[in-house]
């Protein structure tokens, strides 16, 4: 663990990633003092471009986009944030007890990650927001925590699998220690890097997908979020009327978090699976051998 | 043989499985179920009609499990009721239609990413660490992490409104009639580019990472370089010995990625507005028409299984050691 997060420090595709997610929480957390204006308030004329005033411009109804932005960011991180533990914790346990139990309650777990795979999430999430109504933020993450766990799951009973084989587990189990221990202390700890890339995806998913469900109008319509806004910017035809920034301003900011997110999950894979790594550390040693100084 | 009959048995399960989600949602709602899938027929269905669609739905004077036969014999007999934004259409008629242009969206979509990405991503493992490699691997992360409403939008906002290159909506150029004809086929291709490369930008990163990794796992492998030892041509070494492998795992990702396919699909034709599956569930959502969403669940699942059997399938073709299993 204390490895993981040396290793990540000196890693650059980690080191900005992290950057670009403090950057969008820092805003998030900041956003009352950022701005002047109440995300819900009618502060100004509608659809005025950006000025001085109006860092990001306004939408129809005159609200202030930027503001509208970083108080938005609160929900979206929080749903994304929120749902990606749950995915991440669900499929976790179902992984590591179905791996390590294995016979029937393997069998069922299975089975169940299988089914839950090939029965397309996106459609299957809406028929649920759609019986449910406008569904809140909180109702959209949720349903996606509860539906969203299978790949997780399946991730991890497979490693789970080869790391029950390992002597420092046979000799837990030699020595008599209770199964949760030997799940909780033996294995978890050894599955950290991949419940990371786990935890991560899956914040990308929830982000992705609330975003989703409220641009597709499922979501409650005057909760203040980034899919919300690209809903109202939608549905007011921002792009034919020019106003160009009412819907992008939302776009580029979760384009900024989707890349800030995928960054670290790359450097993850990349600590966990040192053959992908690519980094200034292995040229550097590629020049050395071919200088013929290279010690090993 | 016998994997090929676990796999169809298995697919016959998760496909019962997405019905019983149909079934049992109005049901654990609050409220009366038949209100609730039928609220917003209002005047129009007549009371001969509304007792048809309750009988499709299982709606019955009956125990709970004779209802849910009832209802799963209406899915398996093709009968998934009438719409009732578009009454007295039956849903199935207008699934096959919007069926149609989404198959051909998203079957050009995937292969172009598939077989694009899937190259690129060999590339970039064959020259890791190149500049070639970074801009690869940093462009598919980028835009396999960002939301295809995203993309589809600003491709819209770019490609459709401010260059003005591809038409913003429909199919086709709606004064035309849909005929065999040049200019017919020739205005479809034009409507549908926009579309198809939006998809291919949200599918290509995935599919270039996944091969790039495989790659590169698979470079370190003694046949490689036994096969460079005996001085085979870079690129014979490349594509024969490294990719061919490679691409076997990538196949069998792909089973999975349809999901994404479709869902990213959804999002682009309600954007383009193309009168594809998505753009049919988002006026169905719009219009609460639950029959039609119910619908749309099931048949997303059904093509979902398809097209995971016709990747098992191949895989049988292209992996012998399954053929004696």
């Amino acid at each position: 663990m204390r490895d993981l997060v040396r290793q990540l420090r000196h890693n650059r595709k980690a080191l900005i990633g992290l950057l670009i997610l403090l950057l969008i929480i820092g805003a998030a957390l900041a956003a009352p003092w950022l701005t002047q204006y109440a995300p819900t308030a009618r502060v100004g004329r509608p659809h005025q471009p950006p000025s001085a005033e109006h860092w990001l411009g306004t939408t129809r109804l005159g609200q202030d986009v930027f503001a509208r932005l970083i108080y938005g960011a609160r929900t979206s991180l929080a749903v994304g944030f929120g749902a990606g533990v749950m995915i991440t914790v669900l499929g976790t346990v179902l992984g590591i007890v179905a791996g390590y139990r294995r016979g029937l309650v393997d069998e069922i777990i299975n089975f169940a990650t299988n089914i839950v795979l090939v029965v397309p999430n996106l459609p299957l999430l809406l028929v649920l927001a759609a019986f449910i109504g406008q569904a809140s933020p909180w109702v959209i993450a949720l349903i996606l925590g509860l539906t969203s766990w299978a790949w997780g799951a399946r991730v991890t009973r497979s490693e789970t699998l080869s790391v029950a084989q390992k002597d420092f587990v046979k000799s837990a189990e030699m020595l008599g220690e209770p199964a949760w221990r030997i799940m909780a202390l033996e294995i978890f700890p050894n599955l950290i890097s991949i419940v990371g890339i786990n935890l991560i995806g899956s914040v990308i998913f929830a982000v992705i997908t609330e975003a989703t469900l409220e641009f597709l109008g499922l979501g409650d319509p005057n909760a203040v979020s980034w899919g919300i806004m690209l809903y109202n910017a939608q549905n007011s035809s921002a792009l034919t009327v020019g106003a160009w920034w009412d819907l992008l301003s939302p776009c580029v900011a979760l384009a900024l978090l989707g890349l800030g997110l995928a960054l670290l999950n790359f450097a993850i894979d990349e600590i966990s699976n040192p053959r992908l790594r690519t980094g200034s550390r292995i040229q550097r040693w590629t020049r050395l051998v071919r200088a013929g100084e290279g010690r090993l | 043989m016998r994997f090929l009959l676990g796999r169809l048995a298995f697919y016959v399960v998760a496909f019962v499985a997405a019905a019983t989600v149909n079934f049992f949602l109005p049901r654990i709602m609050p409220g009366d179920p038949i209100q609730i899938m039928f609220a917003s027929a209002g005047s129009q269905l007549s009371m001969e009609n509304l007792n048809a669609l309750k009988l499709t739905f299982g709606f019955i004077d009956a125990p709970m499990w004779e209802q849910y036969l009832k209802y799963l014999q209406s899915v398996f007999t093709g009968d998934l009721g009438v719409s009732i934004k578009y009454f007295p259409l039956p849903v199935t008629e207008l699934l096959a239609r919007a069926l149609v242009w989404t198959v051909g969206l998203v079957g050009s979509a995937t292969l172009v990413s598939f077989t694009l990405g899937s190259l690129l991503g060999a590339l970039a493992a064959w020259r890791r660490g190149s500049l070639f490699d970074t801009v690869v691997s940093m462009l598919s992360i980028f835009f396999s992490s960002v939301p295809a409403v995203v993309i589809s939008l600003v491709a819209l906002f770019v490609f459709g409104h401010s260059l003005n290159w591809f038409p913003g909506g429909y199919s086709a150029d709606p004064l035309l009639d849909p005929a065999f004809s040049a200019e017919y086929i020739g205005s479809v291709v034009y409507h549908g580019t926009l579309p198809m490369l939006t998809l291919v930008t949200v599918l290509i990163g995935g599919f270039a990472v996944t091969m790039r990794n495989n790659m590169i796992n698979l470079l370190g492998e003694d046949y490689i370089v036994m096969a460079r030892a005996k001085g085979l041509s870079e690129s014979r070494v490349l594509f024969w010995y490294a990719a061919r492998n490679a691409l076997l795992p990538t196949f069998s990702s792909l089973a999975i990625a349809i999901g994404t396919v479709l869902g990213g699909s959804l999002v682009t034709e309600v954007v383009f507005n193309y009168p594809g599956l998505g753009n049919l569930f988002y006026q169905a959502i719009l219009a609460r028409d639950y029959p039609v969403i119910q619908g749309q669940l099931l048949i997303m699942t059904g093509a979902m299984l398809v097209s995971n059997l016709i990747v098992d399938l191949s895989y049988v073709l292209l992996d012998p050691r399954l053929k004696k299993a």
